[in-house]
């Protein structure tokens, strides 16, 4: 065997212990999107409840929450009363909150809304482009929309309120506060 | 005292280890020091501790069978609704009982040599013995901590459990796919250990390789048709229509296989002409390794894949037994690599050992491309936190030439003399196969098989179908002429008494059917997607699907939407019923397909979607897949045909006959 | 021309010829364009599916963007930057040849080439006559088996 083969292999079976050591840091679950800092996709949608419906730059220059969820998803059920909470905290000022729902047909929906107390405006998607817009690959997931309509930020799976208050106040202007 | 199924398992593992630790010590100093009794001792080691661990998995499926959830494994794979098939069967269901399943069979490979292959090489297979004790208590080590038990207790009790994952109890497949497959990935221990011990002690022969010969050859049939059964598994299971996506679970099985099939090959120069020592070491400690690889992608975590098994801390465990395994071997290696001098060297081009040369470059650097094509995603995050992903698109494009150059070796290989071939001779050999290769690439083109590697692939394929044709009927034509034998007796005659070369053509003709299989069934599936309403029907290749609607049917461990076709056209008549199958625990629908296989195409459709509000309408999807079964029954024939291979021949008196007779001419 | 080689090159012309044909250029159809490019998205629900093989039903609602795109008019190119744009690098099933990711593609010409280098590098032409031992290696020889024979037999599992 030629000396320089030898020698390949060798580091190649470093190479390779190396990389597998430093592949336990990562999650394969964990997959960032391409959305974040960039502009979020402006999007009009129809109403869950069939009262209009909803376009995204009505609400420019103010924080928009975008979450994604479904009647089937038990996480999302779980992540419900920290929603609740949120909202019933935030309703009255400028942050808005906004439902969107994913793969799901319309009549489960509005009997989740119904028996969940949800009370922020909820919108489908029934073609999957908001979804596809923004980016989920699943759900649960959270969309933090800045004043400057940049998402700022993205949470995926369940969110608690804690997590959803620090990030609301960091992107609120701070003379409204 | 009341012993459940459990406390029997858990004390079988726990004093099945000390024994294994045991039994390393024992054989190593019988083979230092050539010492009878600590050879018994070893023996009776191992005997007591594959007894040991065949009770705890037995211990396990009484455990599974009696529904008894205080077993955390139990409450999490099994369920009371879970049918008794399948409840068996989970015994390989998740990581915990595989790992007891893998220690049971190395238990058995471990006894197996300490009894019959002590006998038979005492000093060689003693120090193998020690080796495979090693890693017996390795494995046994995993399954008695944290890291593997399955018989850790669950802190609550619950009433019932969790059942199977819903995609492990779809198919009767799930009794066969993992425990081939293991055994293929386990028995490549015993040639591994021979190999080592044969380092270790400095032996410069081929002592080793020859007596694990027939143990490399099941090994690699287990695996192959294990990882076939797999692609079945999955085409019959995951309902896309497809049997092979290169996902990093199905590369951890093929990687092994590949380099082993060049191993299998290579060993055959060695024996014939001495050389391709170090190659041979180099390829099973690589098989070897590449086991262990496979085991540690899959059940680490660090791949996310169709198998997702979470995250644990076998992980770490894997990695550096992995470690320590290539670091230990490739030392060994590199260090007697001195005493692995080849007598002679590999001549002309054109010479059967050359062609194995090849075929071992070509095997290597298709392994390669699958390593490191799996770990990209890895590496590139690990270095530039880039996330990135590879799939199909690559793995296909890279592979399917190199498949098509070992399918060229594997025509021209077995036709090409040993030393070297005279123009003549080649004439003389390919005339016929270069003929029936056109016929094969006219085929292709007469039937529309659309891309230019389809064609080629007809064109090899008819060539080494010639080729073997070829052999088959010289061998049956010399047996005829010598001993006046019908012809029927004579292909009887040519299989047992030369089992190894005939059984070598018949997996190379199994290899053909899987690759015509494959070439057809890429370039020439017809897809269609239809939304439909209860009583229309639409077309696709020739066939004429009729839907009539939905219905539900409640089995006790699950609920069904099926949807009702009847196929017709083509010759065909039939019923099918894609469903999507609602599992309690599952928050979305598995789907299930409506297959109907046969020798030319398959129908195969997928309830895609339908109206949830009042089942008024459905998304089918038909795909029309020709010669796809032609996969299954290549696996099949490669079956039998390393069954033949491996049977043992009637005696001949050949150990001495080569060497004192003048070299045989050119033409063996 | 013996006759051999007359059928051989007749049919080799005949494969280079069904080859050439097969792979001949012709125009992509708005459906073969489409099954291309979802054939190299990667379903963002799933294990590891191309956007075409999925069922799923985010699969086929992304299958719906590709067909739109297509028949607007958009290039391959502008499609994927699309999709790139939602889900990043990681929604291409194929590194782009054109950046350091491409590195991959060169991987199996490497292995091959440096293997096929190494194996031509050590092959010796044969020696032009394989004379028979003489009677005194043969007797050597016997010796050697004799000696050979009189260590272990070379079969672990018994019956041969």
């Amino acid at each position: 065997m030629p000396r320089w083969l030898r020698y390949a292999i060798v580091a190649g079976i470093a190479a390779l212990t190396v990389v597998l050591m430093l592949a336990f840091r990562h999650d394969p679950l964990d997959i960032r999107t391409g959305t974040v800092g960039k502009p979020a996709a402006a999007f009009t949608a129809d109403m869950l409840d069939g009262s209009g419906s909803l376009s995204l730059n009505s609400y420019a220059g103010q924080v928009v929450i975008v979450n994604f969820w479904a009647s089937w998803c038990i996480p999302c059920k779980e992540e419900n009363p920290a929603l609740v909470r949120v909202w019933e905290r935030y309703r009255t000022s400028d942050v808005i909150l906004i439902g969107i729902v994913y793969q799901d047909s319309l009549d489960s929906a509005r009997r989740y809304v119904r028996d969940n107390g949800v009370t922020w405006p909820t919108v489908t998607d029934e073609d999957g482009r908001i979804a596809f817009a923004f980016g989920v690959r699943g759900i649960p997931e959270t969309y933090f929309i800045g004043t400057d309509g940049l998402i700022a930020g993205r949470h995926v799976g369940p969110i608690d309120e804690a997590t959803l208050v620090n990030a609301i106040e960091a992107l609120r202007p701070k003379a409204k506060r | 005292m009341n012993l459940s199924f459990a406390d029997i398992g858990t004390g079988a593992l726990r004093a099945a280890l000390p024994l294994a630790i045991w039994g390393i010590g024992a054989a190593g100093y019988a083979a230092a020091k050539r010492d009878g009794r600590a050879l018994a001792s070893a023996r009776w080691s191992a005997l007591i501790t594959l007894l040991l661990v065949v009770l705890a998995a037995f211990a396990m499926v009484g455990a599974l069978i009696t529904h008894d959830f205080s077993v955390l494994y139990v409450a999490r794979n099994n369920a009371l609704e879970t049918p008794l098939f399948f409840t068996v069967v989970s015994l390989w269901a998740a990581l915990e009982g595989s790992i007891l399943l893998w220690t049971a069979i190395l238990a058995g490979a471990t006894a197996y040599v300490a009894w019959r292959g002590t006998r038979a090489l005492p000093r060689l297979a003693t120090t193998a013995l020690a080796v495979l004790f090693a890693m017996l208590a390795f494995f046994l080590i995993l399954v008695t901590t944290p890291a593997a038990d399955p018989f850790v207790r669950s802190e609550i009790v619950r009433l019932n459990g969790n059942g199977p994952n819903p995609l492990l109890q779809n198919h009767p497949l799930m009794a066969l796919h993992p425990p081939l497959l293991y055994l293929g990935y386990v028995l490549f221990s015993v040639p591994f250990a021979y190999a080592i011990a044969s380092l270790v002690l400095g032996e410069g022969g081929d002592r080793w390789l020859i007596a694990t010969r027939r143990f490399a050859l099941v090994s690699w049939a287990l695996l192959g048709v294990g990882i076939v059964a797999g692609a079945w598994w999955s085409y019959a299971v995951l309902g896309w229509g497809g049997y092979w996506a290169w996902d990093p679970v199905e590369n951890a099985a093929i990687m092994p296989w590949l380099v082993a099939t060049a191993y299998l090959h290579s060993v055959m120069v060695e024996e014939k002409r001495r050389l391709l020592r170090s190659w041979n070491l180099s390829l099973v400690i690589a098989t070897f390794a590449l086991t262990i690889l496979g085991t540690f992608l899959t059940r680490s975590g660090v791949v996310n894949s169709v198998h997702a098994f979470s995250l644990s801390v076998i992980g770490p465990l894997l990695l550096g037994y992995l470690v320590a395994i290539v670091v230990l071997s490739v030392g060994l290696l590199l260090w007697r690599m001195p005493m692995l001098r080849d007598s002679g060297a590999v001549g002309a081009p054109l010479s059967r050992e050359a062609i194995f040369l090849f075929q071992n470059v070509v095997f290597v650097a298709a392994t390669l491309t699958v390593l490191l094509g799996t770990l990209y995603p890895l590496i590139a995050e690990a270095i530039s936190g880039d996330q990135l992903s590879i799939g199909r698109p690559y793995f296909d494009r890279v592979e399917v030439p190199l498949a098509l150059a070992l399918l060229f070796l594997m025509g021209i290989g077995p036709q090409l003399p040993w030393h070297g071939a005279s123009r003549a001779t080649l004439e003389r050999q390919f005339t016929a196969p270069i003929v029936a290769a056109a016929g094969g690439a006219l085929l292709a083109v007469a039937i529309g098989l659309g891309g230019a590697f389809a064609v080629v692939t007809y064109a090899l394929a008819a060539f080494v179908a010639a080729t073997v044709v070829q052999e088959f009927a010289r061998g049956i034509h010399a047996r005829r002429t010598l001993h006046g034998e019908s012809a029927g007796t004579a292909l009887a005659n040519l299989v047992r008494r030369n089992g190894r070369r005939y059984g070598g053509y018949i997996v190379h003709l199994g290899i053909v059917l899987v690759a015509l299989a494959v070439a057809t069934s890429q370039s020439r599936t017809v897809e269609i997607e239809r939304t439909v309403r209860a009583g229309e029907h639409f077309e696709v290749a020739g066939y004429t699907v009729a839907y009539s609607g939905l219905r539900t049917v409640d089995e006790p461990q699950r609920d069904l939407l099926v949807a009702d076709l009847a196929i017709t056209g083509n010759a065909a008549d039939t019923h099918l019923r894609p469903a999507l199958v609602f599992f309690p625990n599952a928050t979305q629908a598995v789907g299930s397909p409506g297959i109907s296989a046969g020798l030319g195409d398959d129908v195969y459709t997928i309830l895609v979607a339908y109206d949830t509000t009042a089942r008024s309408w459905a998304t089918i999807r038909v795909l029309v897949i020709p010669l796809v079964s032609w996969l299954w029954l290549g696996g099949g024939v490669v079956g039998l045909g390393a069954v033949i291979a491996a049977l043992p021949q009637p005696a001949r008196r050949e150990l001495v006959r080569p060497l004192a007779e003048a070299p045989a001419t050119v033409g063996d | 021309m013996t006759r051999e080689r007359a059928l051989i090159l007749v049919a080799l012309l005949a494969i280079v010829g069904a080859v050439a044909w097969s792979a001949r250029p012709h125009e992509t159809t708005a459906a073969e364009r489409v099954d291309r490019i979802t054939s190299e998205l990667r379903c963002v629900t799933c294990q590891g599916l191309s956007v075409k093989d999925s069922p799923a039903a985010s699969a086929r609602q992304m299958r719906d963007i590709v067909v739109q795109r297509v028949a607007e008019g958009r290039t391959d190119d502008e499609i994927r930057d699309e999709f790139r744009a939602s889900y990043g690098d990681w929604v291409l099933l194929s590194p782009p040849v054109a950046s350091w990711t491409g590195l991959v593609w060169l991987v199996p010409l490497v292995a091959l080439v440096a293997g096929l280098a190494v194996v031509f590098g050590r092959m010796r032409p044969p020696s032009p006559t394989v004379a028979a031992p003489s009677a005194r290696e043969l007797a050597s020889l016997r010796e050697r088996v004799a000696r050979e024979e009189a260590l272990d037999l070379p079969q672990t599992d018994g019956a041969r």
